[in-house]
């Protein structure tokens, strides 16, 4: 008996083990990949303060706007409009601060039409059934072309590209919000609202119910129109910050700014341990663990590959590409279907 | 009982032509009013009927190729890479054996299908193998097919491999893109419709469990169907070749996803038709349709109506038609004056049922 129980007690705890290590293994992954980042960034004498200045300023945005998107991610959805959200965002702020010189108004701005885009996929897709991602894309082909249409007729040329710069006395009112200080700040008060939201209230817990077991969430009455609607006001929060700080961080905005932001989110949230299907196994945290992982494994190899100039862009890519399906495969280990997932 | 018969088949016909027809002879007649209206009439150069047939073809192709798989509920963000890379490698094979001349193009376009094959079942080998959602197997594949495509091409324009006659000659005969969409056509309607394959596939669409349970083996299926998928979208990057006589490869970072949101709105509107055709011939019928916009739009000159404008048409069409889609029926009620009644009728018969459920039970 007294062996039955120990066996009960070691598998217990075995278990707890296991599922331990699997849920920090994105942070062990994060702080090993930071201390390579470090030590490799020394031995090639590079200047590790700049260099740590410039990761933070790359991950911050995608940070930002996966953090939000997590909401979207937990139900189960997922929104491939959040690049052009930002981008659009990202014009009309900056036409308000060119404008009125305002910095409060470029955050206001950014915010309202992120928020305000966001809800409008929400809603098309509630008031009208219509099927959530088809919605995303149809909204990413209206706001790229609107923040173009907008950036060529407000903006200026050069070359064959368009862009809205800001003029020196605007980009030097910005430069108290360009320090690593104010970035920092920003980003543990928004993880911080997040993970309140996220884990201490029934909006959170909810999400995952409904992310987990749609039919049983709404059979409890759970109303999926509703969740969905706050899912997708988080997830706009977290677009207009990131777009207010690319303004802050770039000052100037052209068709390209936050192109690859929307794919990037994937990759962020995937690569901080996050189930891509939602449910009770999201995690807050995984966009600021991805987001840092992903940038500075893409990094490390840059410096690596630094002698290959001509392919090193897409060598870097094809590596980061095999990395992160490794990383992902051997993070869900776990959870093999019988079948195909689909 | 005779005439009964027939008339109900006449219905039925007539039924299935309203179906097919509507939507083209709607867009035919938006074309027109625009046409008339401007002074200006679509396909009446070469130039403006080769780029229809040459647009239509890829319109299709892309279509069938996101269809199947998207519709086992695999999405695949991987096809626009896969396009650019097999046309990239293709382009370089066929110069190195051929040196730009003769039958340089058709080479070209054999080579593209071909590698578009082996890279869309090495994109589905490692999806069945990962066993991990498609949708991230896929990033993960566009990633390293964008690299690849940046490795081989160092970020700039493929021209030299791509610029010979028999490339301008293949762009500028509308009857070559022709037989591209009568082949791929006929090849995809026999191995979807009329093969064991195809029966598998449509039964592993329709409910995965109970048809691994009965013995179909679902791993092959699958690799074939990112094979043909390939194949298809090898086809679609050599079209995209025909037009500048370049291949455009700075898609590093996502670049090329792009290409395959052209296919979204033919495949919703294909799969109406679908309903009162076979499914194929409605996404070519779509992929007309999207076509003749695209070449109304081209009448225009760059200021009149930009991309953008193009873009925000494209995907406020894309909205009506699904609002349309997923609310058929409110949409005829609106049309008939039947929407208030039924509204009124419904909240009556729900009031009802509130009221006996609140009744308490005997």
């Amino acid at each position: 008996m007294e062996q039955v129980v120990e066996n009960k007690k070691s598998g217990f705890d075995k278990y707890k083990i296991k599922k331990l290590i699997i849920t920090l293994l994105p942070l062990l992954a994060l702080i090993l990949l930071f201390v390579a980042y470090i030590v490799i960034l020394n031995i090639n004498d590079y200047n590790v303060m700049m260099n740590l200045k410039t990761l933070l300023n790359q991950s911050l945005i995608l940070v930002l706007v996966a953090t939000g998107a997590i909401f979207i991610f937990t139900l189960g959805q997922f929104d491939i409009s959040l690049g052009a959200n930002a981008l659009f965002s990202a014009v009309v702020g900056t036409l308000a601060y060119k404008a009125t010189g305002s910095i409060a108004l470029l955050f206001i701005v950014c915010i309202a039409v992120a928020v305000a885009c966001s809800l409008l996929n929400a809603l098309i897709a509630s008031v009208f059934h219509l099927p959530m991602f088809v919605t995303t894309i149809a909204m990413l082909s209206v706001l790229t072309a609107l923040a173009t249409f907008l950036i060529q007729s407000k903006g200026s040329a050069s070359g064959t590209s368009y862009s809205i710069t800001l003029p020196a006395e605007l980009v030097d009112k910005l430069a108290p919000l360009d320090t690593v200080a104010f970035k920092i700040v920003l980003l543990i008060v928004f993880m911080a609202l997040m993970v309140f939201i996220f884990n201490f209230t029934k909006i959170g817990r909810k999400q995952k119910f409904l992310g987990g077991n749609e039919r049983c969430a709404k059979l409890t009455g759970i109303s999926i129109s509703l969740f969905g609607i706050i899912a997708f006001a988080l997830a706009g929060l977290g677009v207009g910050l990131g777009s207010s700080m690319t303004v802050v961080y770039a000052h100037t905005v052209s068709t390209t700014t936050a192109s690859s932001i929307g794919m990037s989110v994937f990759i962020a949230i995937v690569f901080g341990g996050m189930p891509i299907n939602g449910g009770a196994r999201s995690r807050i945290y995984s966009a600021l663990i991805g987001g840092f992982s992903y940038n500075i494994m893409t990094n490390i190899l840059f410096i690596l590959f630094q002698s290959m100039q001509g392919v090193r862009d897409g060598l870097v890519q094809v590596i980061s590409g095999v990395f992160f399906l490794v990383i992902v495969f051997v993070a869900s280990i776990n959870y093999r279907s019988k079948n195909l997932p689909r | 009982m005779e005439a009964i018969n027939r008339q109900s088949k006449a219905k039925e016909i007539g039924k299935k032509a309203l179906g097919i027809f509507t939507i083209p002879l709607l867009v035919i007649a938006a074309v027109l009013i625009v046409c008339l209206s401007s002074g200006q009439m679509i396909l009446t150069t070469d130039v403006s009927f080769y780029g229809f047939t040459r647009y239509t073809a890829v319109v299709f192709l892309t279509t069938i190729a996101l269809s199947i798989n998207l519709s086992s509920g695999r999405f695949d963000f991987s096809i626009g890479s896969l396009s650019t890379l097999s046309s990239v490698i293709a382009a370089k094979i066929t110069y190195a054996m051929l040196s730009g001349s003769g039958a340089s193009a058709p080479v070209m376009l054999l080579i593209s299908i071909i590698v578009g094959a082996a890279l869309g079942a090495l994109s589905g080998t490692l999806y069945v193998a990962l066993k991990l959602p498609p949708i991230i197997t896929s990033l993960g594949v566009t990633l390293i097919f964008e690299g690849i495509i940046y490795m081989i091409s160092g970020g700039r324009y493929i021209t030299t491999e791509t610029s010979n006659s028999s490339m301008v000659f293949f762009r500028e005969n509308w009857w070559i893109h022709l037989i591209i969409i009568a082949l791929a056509l006929g090849i995809i309607y026999l191995v979807f419709d009329r093969s064991k394959f195809g029966f598998n596939y449509k039964a592993l669409r329709a409910g995965q469990n109970i048809s691994v349970n009965t013995g179909i083996k679902e791993i092959p299926n699958a690799i074939i169907c990112y094979a043909i998928c390939g194949a298809l979208m090898g086809t679609v990057g050599f079209l995209q070749v025909l037009p500048g006589n370049q291949i455009a490869t700075s898609v590093l970072n996502f670049g090329s996803i792009g290409i395959m949101f052209v296919a979204f709105l033919p495949m919703f509107i294909g799969g109406y038709i679908g309903k009162y055709t076979n499914d194929k011939i409605g996404y070519l019928i779509a992929a007309i349709c999207i076509s003749l916009l695209s070449s109304m739009f081209a009448l225009f000159n760059a200021k009149t109506i930009t991309a953008s404008v193009q873009s925000i048409v494209t995907a406020v069409l894309l909205v009506g038609f699904l609002i349309f889609l997923n609310n058929e029926q409110t949409c005829k009620d609106l049309v008939n004056g039947t929407l208030i009644k039924r509204l009124i009728k419904q909240y009556k018969e729900k009031k009802n049922r509130g009221e006996s459920d609140d009744k308490p039970q005997e």
